[in-house]
């Protein structure tokens, strides 16, 4: 192993960047976010405005445009970053975001149909929404830190 | 267990070996465009790696496209530590910045 110590070092720096490569080409493009709280307002929308036609429309478009977006997905996924990266703590940051969205969602729905004010799950997914399109892309950057914070090689 | 990896360390070779470390899968077009070689290039590597039982080539369907993907082995990735953990010793002995190695 008689390599001098900047090349190791060298060495050291091109896994880093190859791993930054791999996690930058994995994380859900922004453009998803705001596909999906779009689709969910307007499925709530025509959930709520209790007109069947509307129903029926809300309903098909919902579905058809969530499977475009995950096929869109999974057609350009080119690699699978290693699931070791992410660790629990990524997966509790991710169920963490989920929860507290649904959360949100659940509770101001309920406070204002308790209020009897008009259209309470469409006024409660609002936010939901902006959560999802706004902080969507911020919970990438907090998984990218994440994961480039792993070492470099093992598990732990 | 530090052990310096003549085989990885080669340069192109470091570079697939290193993307590989980080994936559970890799698509070849990834790697292709990824290291900026060819296609004859990156099977040649991808040969002496799948040769020396540090890399499994996997090929698949996507509806009608055929897909080949390659992962590391768990030899692979035994040998990609050992060979991060070689040049580190190395770069602490020489007293240089290490990469972060700690979550």
């Amino acid at each position: 192993m008689g390599i001098p110590p900047i090349d190791a070092e060298l060495a050291l720096a091109e896994m880093q960047a190859r791993r930054a490569q791999v996690v930058d080409s994995n994380l859900v493009p922004n453009w998803f976010w705001g596909a999906v709280a779009a689709l969910m307002v307007l499925f709530t929308v025509a959930i709520e405005s209790a007109i069947p036609w509307l129903i029926g429309a809300g309903t098909i478009a919902y579905v058809l445009g969530l499977a475009a977006v995950v096929v869109a997905l999974v057609r350009t996924a080119r690699v699978q970053v290693r699931s070791t990266l992410l660790g629990t703590r990524g997966i509790l940051t991710i169920l963490g975001f989920a929860g507290v969205l649904t959360a949100i969602g659940l509770a101001l729905g309920f406070a204002l149909d308790a209020a009897d004010v008009a259209f309470p799950a469409t006024l409660a997914m609002l936010p939901v929404a902006a959560g999802m399109a706004f902080g969507g892309p911020r919970l990438m950057s907090h998984l990218r830190a994440l994961m480039l914070s792993r070492p470099l090689a093992g598990d732990r | 267990m530090s052990r310096f990896d003549e085989l990885i360390h080669a340069p192109t070779r470091l570079s697939l070996v290193s993307l590989l470390a980080a994936t559970d899968w890799a698509d070849f077009k990834f790697l292709r465009d990824s290291l900026g070689m060819s296609d004859s290039a990156l099977s040649k590597q991808l040969t002496t790696l799948e040769e020396a039982g540090y890399l499994e080539i996997r090929k698949s369907f996507v509806g009608k496209r055929p897909r080949t993907s390659a992962q590391l082995t768990p030899e692979g990735h035994a040998a990609f530590a050992g060979h991060v953990a070689a040049l580190q010793e190395i770069v602490a002995r020489a007293g240089l910045a290490v990469i972060p190695d700690s979550a």
